[in-house]
C-alpha cells in the first residue's frame, strides 16, 4: 500500500488566512502547518477546502466568490466548508447550492468549529482509503441477519422476529406460516400477521 | 322520510337527515362524534350519485375496510331503491391494473375508491381528467395536512375544476384542537368553507338518541393483588425511567406536570416521543432505549389486565430473552429498567400467578403433565368469573321468557378490545358451557359452582403445560440465537417438508372444531418431532407424558363458540340463534354492520369502548321494537377505566375548542388552487432566455418540469415542487429519484434513509449509477421539517481520539473522496428542497421523461415493472444476496416463500454456488438444532 501512497506532505496545508480561525484548535489528530497555497486548506493530493461562516457570509457576501474564482479550476475535490452558525441558513444555503453547482464544488456542512475541524481531519487521514466501508460487504451473522429479514415487514418488531422465528424453528417454516397461526404468537397482531403474510406471498414483481 | 332526493334512502334518525342534508347541498366538512355513524352518511350520499349515473366520484382516503363496508352498502341500496343506474363501487388500489384498463375505468364513469398514491400520478399524467369529475368524497379529513398527497390531489382537481363537489368527513375531532387555528387550516387544505359539527352533546342528536335508551348494568370488577401489585411496581418503573429521561434531555423535554397519575391515562410514551422528536436522530442511545422501554410499559399495563397469567408471565420471559446482553458484551446494553426492584416485583409477583416451586426439580406428575415440584397457582382474571354470571343472568331470562317479545334474536354478544381477548373468552367459554350443562342435569348448585371454578383451571393448566414446554424448547433457540458468535454450522441438515407444518405453536389446536381430544392429536405428533435424537430419553418421556390430557379435558366438547367473520353462514345452518353467544372484537364501523345482522338482545362488554357505547345507542334508538340489554365492564382504578374516562373528555373538549374555533373564524374565500402566481415570473418564463447557437431568442411556452420517479410519490416533496409552479411529470425512474435537467439528476436520502443506505452499501451503488448516465449526479439531503438542522455529532470528539470510521459524516467523507464531482445538496426540510431545486434548473433545458426512464435499464428490461418494495427489502437482507444478483432472483422466482421452499440446487442456478449455499443455509437453518 505503501507504494501507491502519494509523495506528498502528509500534514494537511493551512492558508496563512486562515490564523485565528478556531477551527484550527480543533485540528489535532493530523499534523497540519502553514503553507502558501490559493484554498484555505489543502486535505490531500487533489484536494482542497475553502471555509465560509456563514455569519461571515452574510456581512461580506462577495468574499466567497471571488475565492472560487481564484481557486479556478485546480483540484479534483473541492471542498466548499461551511459552518452553520447563524439562525436563518435557508437563503444562503440556498444561494451557495447554486454556487457550488456551478463552480464544481462539494458542500459540506457544519455547525461548530469541532465538527468543521474534525472534517478536515477525516479527509486527510481518509485521503488514500478505499471506500470498502461504504461499499456492499458480506453480511453478518445469522441472528442479525434474520432480524434484518423480518423486520423489513412493517410494524415487526425485533420482538417479533425473534418470538416468531422462535416458534417455528426456521426462517423458511415462518415464511410458509399462515396467518391463522402467526397470531397465537405472543404479541402478534391480526394486522401485524397479515403484513407478514403478504409479505411472504406477495410477487416480489408485478407482472404487466 | 323527508328528505327531498329522488332516491330512497336510509336515515332512521334525525341528526342523520340533517346532516345529510347539509352536506349533499354544500361542500364542506363534516365532523362528527365517534360512533355516530359516519358511514350512514357517506354511503347514503354516495348512492345519491350512484342511482344518478353519469358520474364520476372519486372517493379518496379510505382504507381496505372502509371499501368494503362501502361497495357493500352501495349494493344493498341500489337493490333496495331499484336503481337501474347505479353501478356499485369500483376500487383502484392496486398498481397491477395497468394504465389501459384504469383509463378505460376511469372513462366509464361510477363511484370509485382509489388509492392516493396511484390517483395522484393518474392525475398528473392526465390518465384521469380533472375536468370529468363531478367530485370528491374525502373520507378521515384528519389526516389531509398540507404536506398530505391528499391534500396534494384536491389540490390539482381545483386548479382544473372549479365547480366539482368536495365532501369531506371525520370522526376524529381531536387531532383539530391542537395547534394554531387548526380548524381553518384545515378548511384551507381541503378546500372548502364551511364546517359542520356533530358532537355527542349536540341538541339534535341528544333527541335523536335520548328517547330510547338501552338498559345498561354497569359492572366494576376489582383486581386482585398481585394484579394491583404488579400495576404499581410497572407504574413504578414508568416513574423511574421518566427521572431519568429528564436527568439527560432536561432541555428537550416539558415534564413539570407530570404525576404518576398520569401514566394510567395519558399515551405518555407518545408524548415524549414526540416532545424528542425534533432532536430524535441526536439523542443517545439510552434515552432510545428508554423511551422504547416506556411503549413496552404501557404494553404491558393492557396486557396485564387483558391476557392470563400464564400468557402474561410468558410475555415478560419474552422481554427478558430479548433484553439479555449476549456474552462478553457489558450490561450497558441491557435496558435500565431491569436492575430496579420494581422490576424484580413484576417478574416474581408475575411468576407467582402462575406457579410455585422449581420447574427444573423432581419427576413429572403423570396424572396431569405437570411436574410435581411446581405447584401451581393459576389465578384467573376476575372478569371471568363476572363473565360467567352475566351469562348465568343472561341464561336465566331466555329460560323465564324464552319468546322474545320483540323482532330481537335473543343473541348474546360480547365485545372484547382485540382477537387475542376474544380467543382467550371463546377458550373460557367452552369450559362454561360446559360447566353450564351440568347445572342442568345436576340440581345441586353448590358442586356445579366448585366445577365452574375448576373447569376454568383446565385451560390454564393446559396452558401453563404448553408453557413450559415452550420454556424447555425457547431456551435452546434463545441460546441458539443470541450465543456470542453465530458457530459456523455443517452443511444444513435436509428436513423434511412437513416439518413446517409440525413447528406450529403448540396451543393451535384450539382453533381446530370438534372434540379436544381429537384435536390435540396432531400437536402433541408435532411434538413429538420436534425432539432431537441426542436429547436424554428423559426429556422424551417427560414431553410425552406432559401433554397427556386429563380427565376433564377429554370430555370437553368444542362448543357454539366461534368467529362469525370467518363463515357467517354456518351458523345460520346449524344454531338457533335464540342460542348464539358470539365473541367478536371492537373492529370501528364494522361493529354497526354486527349489530344490525346479529340483532342481539344483550351485549356484554368486556372491555369499555366509548364509540360501541353510541353505536349501541344508534343501534337501539333506530329499531322502535328491539329491545338490548347492555352490561358494561371495567376494573376499577385501572388504565383501562382512566382511558376510557378520558377519551369521553378529549373528545368534547375537541369539540368544545372546535365550536369556539368556528364562531369566530375569519373565512379567506379562495377557490383556486394556484399557489401565489407572479405574473412578471410568468411572463419571463415564456420567453427563453438561453442564447444557443443562433443567437436568437426563442419564445417558449414550455412550463418548468421536474421528472419524479412515481415511488417517490409516498414523500410530500413532489407535492410541495407542484406547489412551487413547477410541473410534476410521473415517470418510472430506475436511476436517481429527481430528474430536474438533462444533466443533474437528484438522488434524495433522508438522515434515515442515508445511514441505512450507507451500511448496505446501496448508496455507493446508487451514485456509481447515476455518474454512468448524468453530467451533474447531486445526493440531496434532507431534514424532517420539524427536526433540528444538524448531524448526530461525530461520535466521540474529545481530543486526542483516533478518527473512528464508523460515524455518518467519515462515511460521508469516504463517499466524496471516492466521487469528488458529487454535488451534495443540504436541504433542513422539504419546502426548501423544493426552493433549491426551483433555483438549480433556472434558465436550463427541461428533462426528457423517455430518455430519463430508459437510463440504467439492461437491454430488453422493461420500464414498467414494478417491484413491490416489502419483499424486495425482505430480499435484500438475506445473505448471499448482493446488489449485482438480486433482480435475477426477483424476475425468475415469484415470491420469498417461493425462494425459501427451493432446493439448493436450484437456487444456485440462478446465483451461483457459494450465494446459492448462504441463501439456503439463511432459510434452512433450525435454530432447535
Amino acid at each position: 500500500q505503501k507504494i501507491n501512497r502519494p509523495t506528498g506532505t502528509s500534514s494537511i496545508i493551512v492558508s496563512a488566512r486562515q490564523k485565528g480561525n478556531p477551527v484550527l484548535t480543533y485540528i489535532k489528530n493530523v499534523p497540519w502547518e502553514y503553507g502558501d497555497i490559493v484554498p484555505d486548506y489543502v486535505v490531500g493530493k487533489t484536494a482542497c477546502a475553502l471555509f465560509l461562516s456563514l455569519k461571515y457570509h452574510r456581512l461580506h457576501p462577495e468574499y466567497i466568490y471571488n475565492r472560487v474564482k481564484l481557486l479556478g479550476h485546480s483540484y479534483i475535490l473541492r471542498i466548499l466548508l461551511v459552518m452553520v452558525d447563524i439562525e436563518n441558513h435557508q437563503s444562503p444555503l440556498l444561494e451557495l447550492s447554486k454556487t457550488c453547482h456551478l463552480n464544481d464544488l462539494t458542500l459540506i456542512l457544519s455547525w461548530t468549529p469541532a465538527e468543521a475541524g474534525r472534517y478536515l481531519e477525516s479527509y486527510k487521514s481518509f485521503e488514500n482509503a478505499a471506500p470498502t466501508l461504504i461499499q456492499e460487504k458480506p453480511k453478518a451473522d445469522y441472528t442479525s441477519r434474520m432480524i434484518d429479514v423480518c423486520t423489513s415487514v412493517r410494524s415487526v418488531s425485533k420482538k417479533d422476529a425473534v418470538s416468531l422465528v422462535t416458534t417455528y424453528g426456521s426462517v423458511r417454516a415462518a415464511l410458509n406460516a399462515e396467518k391463522e397461526e402467526i397470531v397465537l404468537i405472543q404479541g402478534w397482531g391480526e394486522k401485524k400477521a397479515e403484513r407478514w403474510e403478504k409479505a411472504a406471498r406477495e410477487p416480489f414483481m408485478v407482472r404487466k | 322520510m323527508s328528505t327531498t332526493a329522488p332516491v330512497k334512502l336510509s336515515l332512521p334518525l334525525a341528526y342523520q337527515q340533517d346532516i345529510f342534508r347539509e352536506i349533499q347541498e354544500e361542500d364542506g366538512i363534516v365532523i362528527m362524534a365517534r360512533g355516530l355513524g359516519v358511514p350512514r352518511i357517506i354511503t347514503n350520499l354516495l348512492h345519491v350519485y350512484d342511482a344518478a349515473g353519469d358520474n364520476l366520484v372519486l372517493i379518496i382516503g379510505a382504507d381496505e375496510r372502509e371499501n368494503k363496508w362501502i361497495g357493500d352498502s352501495l349494493v344493498e341500496q341500489a337493490v333496495i331503491s331499484k336503481g337501474t343506474k347505479a353501478r356499485g363501487l369500483s376500487i383502484v388500489n392496486t398498481d397491477a391494473m395497468t394504465v389501459g384498463t384504469r383509463k378505460k375505468l376511469y372513462a366509464r364513469g361510477g363511484i370509485f375508491s382509489i388509492t392516493s398514491r396511484i390517483l395522484v400520478v393518474d392525475m398528473l399524467t392526465s390518465l384521469i381528467n380533472p375536468e370529468i369529475i363531478t367530485g370528491l368524497v374525502v373520507l378521515h379529513a384528519e389526516r389531509v395536512i398540507a404536506t398530505s398527497l391528499e391534500a396534494f390531489i384536491i389540490r390539482i382537481f381545483r386548479q382544473k375544476n372549479k365547480d366539482g363537489f368536495i365532501k369531506a368527513f371525520s370522526d376524529s375531532p381531536e387531532p383539530f384542537a391542537t395547534g394554531f387555528s387548526p380548524l381553518a387550516t384545515m378548511m384551507r387544505n381541503l378546500f372548502v368553507q364551511r364546517s359542520m359539527l356533530w358532537p355527542r352533546f349536540d341538541i339534535t342528536v341528544s333527541k335523536s338518541l335520548e328517547g330510547k335508551k338501552p338498559e345498561v348494568v354497569e359492572l366494576e370488577v376489582g383486581m386482585t393483588e398481585s394484579m394491583r401489585e404488579i400495576q404499581t411496581a410497572i407504574l413504578e418503573c414508568i416513574e423511574a425511567s421518566i427521572s431519568e429521561l429528564r436527568k439527560t434531555n432536561s432541555q428537550h423535554l416539558e415534564l413539570d406536570d407530570w404525576t404518576v397519575d398520569s401514566a394510567l391515562h395519558k399515551s405518555f410514551d407518545v408524548i415524549i416521543r414526540r416532545q424528542l422528536d425534533p432532536v430524535w436522530h441526536r439523542v443517545g442511545y439510552k434515552t432510545r432505549q428508554i423511551v422504547s422501554d416506556l411503549t413496552q410499559f404501557r404494553e404491558l399495563l393492557h396486557s396485564l389486565l387483558s391476557e392470563d397469567c400464564v400468557d402474561f408471565n410468558r410475555g415478560l420471559e419474552n422481554i427478558l430473552a430479548t433484553n439479555t446482553p449476549k456474552p462478553g458484551t457489558t450490561r450497558q446494553t441491557q435496558a435500565p429498567w431491569l436492575f430496579l426492584d420494581a422490576a424484580h416485583t413484576i417478574f416474581t409477583v408475575a411468576k407467582r400467578r402462575v406457579y410455585t416451586g422449581d420447574i427444573g426439580k423432581g419427576k413429572e406428575d403423570a396424572a396431569d403433565g405437570i411436574p410435581a415440584g411446581l405447584v401451581p397457582r393459576l389465578e384467573e382474571q376476575p372478569k371471568w368469573a363476572v363473565l360467567t354470571e352475566a351469562l348465568q343472568e343472561i341464561e336465566r331470562d331466555l329460560y323465564v321468557n324464552s319468546m322474545p317479545m320483540d323482532t330481537t334474536n335473543g343473541v348474546t354478544l360480547i365485545m372484547c378490545s382485540d382477537e387475542a381477548t376474544c380467543r382467550q373468552l371463546r377458550e373460557y367459554l367452552q369450559h362454561m358451557n360446559e360447566q353450564l350443562s351440568n347445572e342442568r342435569y345436576d340440581s345441586d348448585e353448590e358442586k356445579s359452582q366448585d366445577e365452574g371454578k375448576a373447569s376454568a383451571s383446565i385451560m390454564l393448566r393446559r396452558k401453563l403445560r404448553s408453557y413450559l414446554y415452550w420454556k424447555k424448547d425457547s431456551k435452546k433457540a434463545f441460546a441458539t440465537l443470541f450465543s456470542e458468535q453465530d458457530k459456523q454450522l455443517g452443511p444444513a441438515e435436509k428436513r423434511g417438508l412437513e416439518f413446517h407444518c409440525g413447528r406450529a405453536p403448540p396451543n393451535k389446536r384450539r382453533r381446530v372444531r370438534g372434540g379436544a381430544s381429537a384435536a390435540a392429536g396432531p400437536s402433541r405428533a408435532s411434538g413429538g418431532a420436534i425432539v432431537i435424537p441426542d436429547d436424554d430419553s428423559n426429556h422424551v418421556a417427560q414431553l410425552a407424558t406432559s401433554i397427556q390430557p386429563n380427565e376433564l379435558e377429554k370430555c370437553v366438547k368444542q362448543e357454539i363458540v366461534d368467529d362469525p367473520m370467518e363463515n357467517m353462514e354456518d351458523y345460520y345452518e346449524l344454531f338457533d340463534l335464540k342460542d348464539l353467544v358470539v365473541v367478536h372484537p371492537y373492529d370501528g364501523e364494522n361493529d354497526e354492520h354486527l349489530l344490525e345482522e346479529l340483532r342481539p338482545r344483550f351485549v356484554i362488554m368486556y372491555e369499555p369502548e366509548p364509540a360501541f357505547v353510541r353505536r349501541v345507542e344508534v343501534y337501539r334508538s333506530s329499531h322502535n321494537e328491539r329491545n338490548i340489554r347492555v352490561y358494561f365492564m371495567t376494573y376499577c382504578d385501572s388504565v383501562e377505566e382512566r382511558r376510557y374516562l378520558s377519551a369521553v373528555r378529549k373528545e368534547k373538549d375537541a369539540f368544545t375548542k372546535l365550536i369556539r374555533e368556528k364562531s369566530t373564524m375569519a373565512v379567506t374565500l379562495t377557490t383556486d388552487g394556484h399557489g401565489v402566481t407572479d405574473p412578471q415570473e410568468q411572463f419571463l418564463r415564456t420567453v427563453n432566455t438561453r442564447i444557443a447557437g443562433g443567437g436568437r431568442l426563442i419564445a417558449t411556452a414550455d412550463p418548468p418540469r421536474v421528472l419524479v420517479d412515481v415511488r417517490e410519490f409516498r414523500s410530500s416533496l413532489p407535492s410541495l415542487i407542484h406547489g412551487r409552479n413547477i410541473v410534476v411529470v410521473p415517470v418510472m425512474l430506475t436511476v436517481g429519484d429527481y430528474i430536474l435537467t438533462p444533466d443533474i439528476c437528484v438522488e434524495r436520502k433522508s438522515i434515515k434513509d442515508l445511514i441505512s443506505s450507507f451500511k448496505d452499501g446501496r448508496l455507493y451503488n446508487q451514485c456509481e449509477v447515476m455518474f454512468n448516465h448524468y453530467k451533474y449526479p447531486m445526493l440531496l439531503i434532507e431534514f424532517d421539517q420539524n427536526k433540528s438542522f444538524n448531524l448526530e455529532p461525530f461520535a466521540d470528539m474529545s481530543a486526542g481520539s483516533t478518527i473512528n470510521n464508523n460515524d455518518l459524516q467519515s462515511k460521508l467523507v469516504l463517499l466524496t473522496i471516492a466521487f469528488p464531482k458529487l454535488r451534495i445538496i443540504w436541504s433542513s426540510s422539504p419546502y426548501q428542497t423544493a426552493e433549491i431545486f426551483e433555483e438549480l434548473k433556472k434558465n436550463l433545458d427541461e428533462p426528457d421523461p423517455a430518455k430519463a426512464t430508459q437510463a440504467g435499464l439492461e437491454e430488453g428490461e422493461d420500464a414498467m415493472n414494478i417491484y413491490n418494495q416489502t419483499p424486495q427489502d425482505m430480499l435484500r437482507a438475506v445473505p448471499g444476496i448482493t446488489i449485482r444478483n438480486y433482480k435475477d432472483i426477483m424476475v425468475q422466482i415469484e415470491n420469498m416463500m417461493e425462494l425459501a421452499n427451493l432446493e439448493e440446487a436450484e437456487i444456485n442456478k440462478i446465483v451461483g454456488k457459494e450465494a446459492g449455499r448462504q441463501v439456503h443455509r439463511f432459510f434452512n437453518k433450525d435454530i432447535y438444532e
